[in-house]
């Protein structure tokens, strides 16, 4: 497994996948929908997933001395490393944020989300969507990858107008806090479980599907 | 003589193609030629028996191992280049191998530098810079690099020129005398007269036949102007061409009496072929 997460690292990875990592930065933006910055993250992977396809690179590692399980398996521990790295930025970013920058203009006065707890577990449902409708859209064909990332789009959307509208609703305001809130705990670990399950779950589905597929 | 693979009634169904009980078997240290016009069902049966396609039923054994059950380990030992077909276009091929020797315990390097310089391979150039011809050797320059005993070729000499094939031809010849075992799949029949030692022969996703290459070809006779046959001769013909001198026709070998004064000869692989697939 090590192996193969190396070779997709090396072999399959578009280089624009890792400047993507970049896009956490938007955790700084204010008066942005910085929900969006876990959009990009996932942008960036998609362009693997071209790659791999353009690259036969589904055919070449079904053929290397290893299970179809674990062509899915790799290929989900590329797409975990890749959020992981950009989710740990967004965390120090989203520290920063909640502490010394909480009450500096212009975060202070910020309309949209602040870079709060509320935030990083919107950004984890983003990601727990792309690894549940994207990855086992992706692997029900092991080709086609328009219409899962389509639908992806669609849904985190409306992931990131429903973290905006929230806060203002009555008795919400706390989620759009600049500083650490109880009820931003909520959806963070709302986002944690997601995450954790619908990766698990999506998993389990995409190796199902791809142990049937013929390539 | 131990066998490097066994096939027992291979099927596959596609909405408008069966693959209908394909059962072959591969001697060790022997060169088979998988033939049949195209869309016969030959690169089915190669990927069905690397797992590429899930087969709706039938029995593979390499070596005796069921793939289904040793899979890693089967795929260790064996090595599939598939013509026309190419990985990681835009890198350069030291970095492709240099990820592929990870997979393989019998990884040799010396043998990758000696297959380097026997194919005069570039690790600098991309694959894309290669011919097709290159891209090939490159594929078994990597199959031989981790000791493959048996290479899976898919149509590896389509789009070679005739020099480039004769080459490659001559290398499977070489690789076998080292003690590899060829399976590869052509519709360029001319290419198995050189090396084959035996031949499957595909029909609409059945096996007409799987034999030794000269046991199949004593088989037939050709009979040239056959342009006035009778009519119980004309119930003899296999099949019926018609050339630029007339028609020929394809009989077997115990109907000759029935065509002496036509004097029938031995066919080539390509004429028995084209004969057998005429319509009717």
């Amino acid at each position: 497994m090590k192996t193969l997460l190396r070779k997709e690292m090396t072999l399959t990875a578009a280089p624009i996948t890792y400047f993507f990592i970049a896009f956490a930065v938007m955790t700084m933006f204010p008066g942005y929908p910085i929900v969006m910055s876990g959009f990009f993250t996932c942008l960036g992977i998609l362009y693997t997933f071209q790659f791999a396809r353009e690259y036969n690179d589904i055919l070449y590692t079904a053929l290397l001395p290893v299970s179809r399980d674990d062509v899915v398996r790799a290929k989900f521990a590329f797409t975990v490393c890749i959020e992981a790295m950009t989710f740990l930025i967004t965390i120090i970013l989203a520290i920063v944020r909640m502490t010394a920058l909480a009450n500096v203009e212009p975060y202070a006065s910020n309309p949209l989300m602040g870079a709060n707890l509320a935030f990083l577990g919107y950004v984890l449902i983003v990601y727990a969507l792309f690894n549940t409708v994207f990855l086992s859209g992706f692997f029900k064909t092991a080709y086609k990858y328009g219409r899962p990332f389509i639908v992806f789009c669609v849904v985190s959307f409306v992931v990131a107008a429903v973290g905006e509208v929230l806060p203002h609703l009555p008795g919400l305001g706390a989620l759009g806090a600049t500083t650490a809130e109880p009820l931003q705990g909520v959806v963070l670990a709302v986002g944690i479980l997601s995450f954790a399950l619908g990766t698990a779950c999506s998993l389990r589905a995409s190796m199902r599907s791809f142990s049937r597929i013929d390539l | 003589m131990s066998m490097a693979l066994e096939v027992t009634d291979l099927c596959k169904d596609y909405p408008t193609f069966h693959l209908r009980n394909v059962s072959f078997s591969l001697e060790e240290g022997s060169i088979m030629g998988l033939i049949g016009r195209n869309g016969a069902g030959k690169t089915t049966t190669l990927k069905s028996l690397l797992g590429l396609v899930r087969p709706a039923s039938g029995r593979i054994l390499f070596w005796g191992m069921d793939f289904a059950d040793h899979e890693a380990e089967i795929k260790q030992r064996i090595g599939y280049v598939v013509g026309g077909t190419s990985y990681y276009q835009r890198r350069k091929i030291g970095e492709i191998a240099h990820v592929t020797r990870l997979f393989y315990q019998n990884w040799d390097d010396g043998q990758y530098r000696h297959c380097l310089d026997e194919f005069s391979l570039d690790e600098n150039k991309c694959l894309l810079e290669l011919s097709e011809g290159m891209k090939v050797k490159f594929n078994l320059a990597l199959a031989l690099s981790h000791h493959a005993e048996l290479l899976i070729l898919d149509e590896p000499t389509s789009g070679l020129d005739p020099v480039s094939r004769e080459e490659l031809l001559e290398l499977f010849m070489d690789l076998v005398d080292r003690g590899a075992t060829i399976l590869f799949s052509t519709h360029i029949i001319s290419d198995l007269e050189k090396c084959a030692d035996g031949i499957t022969y595909l029909h609409e996703g059945r096996v007409l036949t799987s034999e030794g290459l000269s046991t199949f070809r004593e088989k037939y006779r050709l009979v040239t102007h056959a342009d006035d046959l009778s009519d119980t001769q004309k119930e003899r013909v296999l099949g019926i061409r018609r050339n630029r001198e007339g028609h020929t026709a394809l009989i077997l070998k115990e109907d000759v009496s029935a065509f002496t004064e036509l004097s029938p000869d031995i066919p080539d692989l390509e004429t028995i072929m084209s004969h057998l697939e005429a319509e009717e």
